[in-house]
């Protein structure tokens, strides 16, 4: 064994001789940041090794530092096997760090008919002319105080074994808690006396990232607490596939554990923030992707990634919370939203709950964005879905200093079109770090309108500004200078960056106008766009569209709907008729395989042009961008 | 024929000026209007459906030029301006391609010796002019600027403006009215992106040719000629970004496998039928400048080009 000490926490933890700094910082319980799954291939989990001996080969994966990174020590934490005994220095930029995230929903006035509810009753002791047995008591009881029908009341053994002497030793004074589950009602808990008043539901949106949690007072009707956390699998990989290749390789087990882990941390703190107790909670409503969902229920997410891409399963399921490892109260039920195909899932259609298209006349278009995109189009009668990779651009990844939404990120940025001066601000507003996805569409807006970039997104290196220069590899725009920054370094977008932003939108945008010529339906015809993702909320809809992100419409029919898989979780734990038109919304839903409509690579090209190549489909940009140009002379 | 062969388009491909006269202000024998269809080439005697030009390519540096050639041309490829006369005189060429191959080296910096190249061959020959540079636009913004003003006023078409250069030879070009080759790699949006990019920094629309990128028959031609189609089609039914004539070279065709393979005594032959048969789909597809190596091509494409025109009837072929 060999003992690895992390620095600057001091943490120790033996380690086989040959093991990865990887493994054992995870072992130690740093959150690295590995977003390739640690297989050398990201180069984020960047740590020194201050003594002690190893074997990394400096060579091999030299691109991913400076000559004095390297003789202080640095190397990678996956790809380093710990030899002797070691001092390792954990930088903070290596650790996964909070996150901002949204917790604002849609604001529905909904009726509140939550599918559990506690019963507070009376009951009186039994004598020998009335002699009637516990059970029947107990439920007429139930029945008086306005629960449902005696008879209709499913009462499972554990609860039965408690009855007899729970009745007696509260003095015939409980209160018993009802769920209306799929086989119908159920006696799910008995309290001693009046505990009617603590019954809370719990919303959850599982994404591959992050867990969203919020906690709902099921008598009031009001959240009283929103948590969050990371997705604890991310140490199993940052993206699905990686999750599902792990997954493959006996890793099921321990990714259904995280899923749940990361669930009960969210729901751990967002019980402290309330001030109440887990055993108070009754349900929890999860709605995720479809691969999240199946890891989430233990289920082998294996055959959804391969051909023909088929999920196992695609209705709404209940089963109880326990048997998946979620710690709540023991015999509460778990509500799981309905999936359509491998890519469109149960976020997905919590999307489509939240903005309610599926029960409007007019067209909607839904786009919920992030390194996966989703797009469904439609009204009350038909709607249409696609699925496909954005690329992490848009969420900051490969992007030279582009970062998620994290304290220091560039989250809004203008350019003054003379001077080329960027006015930016950050969130927590400390001094930037990096700029994030919506950060990078204002950039790239601005830097167009501004007539820096061509295009085809190619920086002017003619013009005479300091902040145009030529980096090592490529040409870019100073953002800000180092002096200014949190890092020593001055932030900058490259022309390589600019490239990998415009895939990213073209690829959003392409679907969109797919989906669109599937439909036969134009751009004027959609009544509004609903933008989702964690990355929504902050989207500048203006530069959106500039960019050519999404389909020109005016800016009033464009709405940020944020976090829609949350909101709609929230409407399914609230009011539980929602949860009927789920499986119906799922059904009625076509899915669109991009890879077989050969438009969409047509589609594609031409709209890796900003904003697109035919300018007729922006006319309002269009007349913007000729303005912008005019004033430049 | 009983049908339409307008097929009811409205758009018209843009004319593009190649070479200037003595009364345009040039030195050329020949002045070309190049382009102009409403409809598809080599239609039986349609005067809106123009025959194309064959342009014979020669270089400055014949070090890195296709041995075939060499053997063909002797020690011709080694004075460029007696390569461009014999082009003229001996070839039959409509055109001549000058490839500035000496630019083509780390560090080029002799641009003087771009000015007397190409006066030399300006003087050699009196047809119309295409000229190559580096295709480094850092060496090229000088080569072009030294060739647009040894030539002003001839109208040269100068090559190739790409997404990612096109800056040095369009301010080339803007500066001494000269025309530019607009290449996207077979794809008839990006096609269409680099014609609106060379808009949008002042280049005329009669001031560029389209190069679809040409891969030789066998070796992707079929993308090329999709992309040809698409292009022109688009053009005719009224897009004015892609109504702009286009330019082929299939310069591949020297390479390729069966010419490599070929028996030595076959080899020449088997170039030059490549090249040919390239060419002659590549008019079809709408180019209306065909580029091509081997000196036996002019005349081969000429002659095929000149059959079809004339209506030749096919049991004349013995």
């Amino acid at each position: 064994m060999r003992t690895v000490t992390f620095l600057p926490s001091y943490r120790k933890i033996d380690v086989a001789c040959g093991s990865t700094i990887l493994d054992a910082a995870q072992r130690a319980g740093l959150n690295i940041n590995v977003v390739c799954g640690g297989q050398g291939k990201c180069g984020k989990c960047v740590v020194y090794v201050q003594s002690g001996k190893t074997e990394f080969d400096r060579q091999k994966y030299s691109r991913f530092f400076l000559e004095d990174e390297l003789t202080k020590g640095a190397c990678l934490a996956c790809e380093t096997m710990v030899q002797g005994d070691l001092q390792v220095l954990v930088p903070e930029s290596t650790l996964i760090q909070e996150q901002k995230i949204l917790v604002a929903g849609r604001d529905t006035e909904i009726e509140f008919h939550p599918s559990v509810r506690k019963y507070y009753v009376e009951l009186q002791p039994p004598t020998l002319t009335d002699p009637s047995p516990d059970l029947t008591r107990l439920l007429w009881g139930i029945q008086k105080s306005g629960g449902p029908v005696a008879e209709k009341i499913y009462v499972p053994l554990e609860v039965m074994r408690e009855i007899p002497t729970l009745l007696r030793h509260s003095d015939w004074k409980v209160t018993g808690t009802i769920a209306l589950v799929p086989g119908g009602y159920r006696l799910i808990d008995l309290q001693e006396n009046d505990t009617s008043k603590r019954i809370y539901g719990a919303a959850v949106d599982l994404g591959s990232t992050t867990v969203v949690v919020y906690l709902w007072d099921l008598v009031s009707g009001k959240v009283v607490a929103v948590a969050s956390n990371y997705n604890k699998q991310i140490s199993c990989g940052e993206d699905i596939l990686a999750r599902v290749n792990f997954a493959r390789k006996n890793g099921l087990t321990k990714l259904q554990a995280l899923a749940a882990e990361s669930i009960n941390a969210a729901l751990t703190s967002a019980s402290n923030t309330a001030g109440i107790d887990r055993e108070d909670i009754y349900e929890v409503v999860v709605a995720g992707n479809t691969v999240m969902t199946h890891m989430l229920l233990g289920i082998d997410p294996a055959y959804i990634i391969a051909e023909p891409y088929v999920p196992v399963v695609q209705r709404a399921l209940s089963v109880a919370a326990g048997r998946i490892g979620i710690t709540i109260n023991q015999n509460s039920g778990l509500f799981v939203f309905p999936a359509v195909s491998d890519f469109i899932g149960g976020d997905i259609i919590a999307d489509i709950l939240s903005c309610s298209m599926s029960e409007r006349e007019e067209i909607s278009l839904l786009i919920d964005i992030g390194t996966n995109f989703e797009i469904v189009l439609g009204n009350k009668e038909w709607m249409f879905s696609c699925a496909g990779a954005a690329g992490p651009a848009l969420e900051g990844g490969e992007v030279l200093f582009g970062m998620r939404a994290n304290p220091g990120a560039i989250e809004k940025i203008t350019v003054d079109p003379v001077t080329l001066d960027p006015a930016y601000s950050t969130i927590n507003n400390i001094r930037p770090r990096g700029i994030t996805g919506s950060g990078l569409i204002d950039l790239l807006a601005e830097l167009f309108s501004a007539c820096v970039i061509d295009r085809t997104g190619r920086i002017n290196t003619s013009i005479e500004n300091k902040r145009v220069r030529t980096g090592p590899h490529f040409p870019e725009f100073v953002v800000a200078w180092a002096s200014e920054t949190d890092i020593g370094k001055d932030i900058v977008i490259t022309e390589n960056d600019i490239k990998n932003l415009i895939m990213s939108k073209a690829s959003i945008h392409a679907a969109c106008v797919t989906l669109m010529k599937q439909a036969g339906v134009t751009r004027h015809e959609i009544a509004t766009v609903y933008v989702a993702g964690a990355f929504g909320n902050y989207l500048d809809k203006k530069n959106a569209t500039i960019i050519g992100l999404i389909p020109e419409i005016d800016a009033d029919r464009i709405k940020n709907i944020g976090n829609g898989a949350v909101t709609g979780a929230n409407l399914a734990l609230i009011n539980r008729r929602e949860r009927k038109t789920l499986d119906d919304i799922a059904s009625r839903i076509a899915y669109i395989e991009l890879n077989a409509e050969p438009s969409f690579m047509d589609e594609y090209t031409s709209s890796t042009f900003l904003p697109h190549t035919d300018f007729s489909l922006f006319p309002m940009v269009q007349k913007l961008i000729e303005t912008c140009r005019l004033r430049k002379g | 024929m009983g049908y339409d062969l307008h097929f009811g388009w409205t758009g018209a491909i843009g004319r593009v000026i190649l070479g200037a006269t003595r009364a345009d202000g040039g030195t050329r024998k020949i002045s070309y209007h190049i382009g102009g269809e409403t409809t598809l080439p080599l239609l039986d005697k349609d005067p809106l459906s123009p025959t194309p030009l064959v342009a014979l390519e020669i270089c400055d540096n014949p070090e890195y030029w296709s041995p075939i050639i060499k053997n063909f041309c002797g020690d011709l490829v080694n004075t460029v301006d007696e390569w461009a006369k014999t082009a003229e005189t001996v070839y039959g060429a409509d055109l001549v391609r000058l490839y500035l191959t000496s630019t083509r080296q780390r560090n080029f910096s002799d641009i003087a010796s771009v000015g007397k190249t190409l006066e030399a061959v300006l003087s050699a020959t009196a047809l119309p002019l295409i000229i190559e540079g580096s295709n480094e636009p850092r060496i090229d913004s000088e080569v072009f600027l030294k060739c647009g003003e040894t030539a002003q006023g001839e109208k040269l078409l100068l090559g190739t403006a790409e997404a990612g250069r096109y800056r040095s030879i369009a301010a080339a070009a803007l500066a001494y009215n000269h025309s530019l080759i607009a290449q996207s790699p077979i794809d008839v949006n990006l096609a269409k992106q680099l014609n609106i990019l060379l808009r949008e920094i002042g280049v005329q629309r009669d001031h560029i040719m389209i190069d679809p990128y040409t891969g030789t028959l066998g070796y992707g031609f079929e993308y090329s000629y999709s992309a040809m189609e698409r292009i022109r089609f688009s053009a005719l039914k009224g897009d004015t970004d892609l109504a702009m004539p286009m330019i082929c070279s299939a310069i591949d065709s020297l390479t390729i496998k069966e010419v490599r393979e070929a028996e030595p005594a076959l080899q020449d032959e088997m170039a030059v039928r490549w090249e040919f048969y390239t060419g002659i789909a590549a008019a079809a597809a709408g180019a209306e400048i065909i580029c091509v190596r081997h000196p036996k091509t002019v005349g081969m494409l000429k002659l095929a080009f000149a059959g079809i025109r004339s209506g030749a009837d096919f049991t004349d072929v013995k």
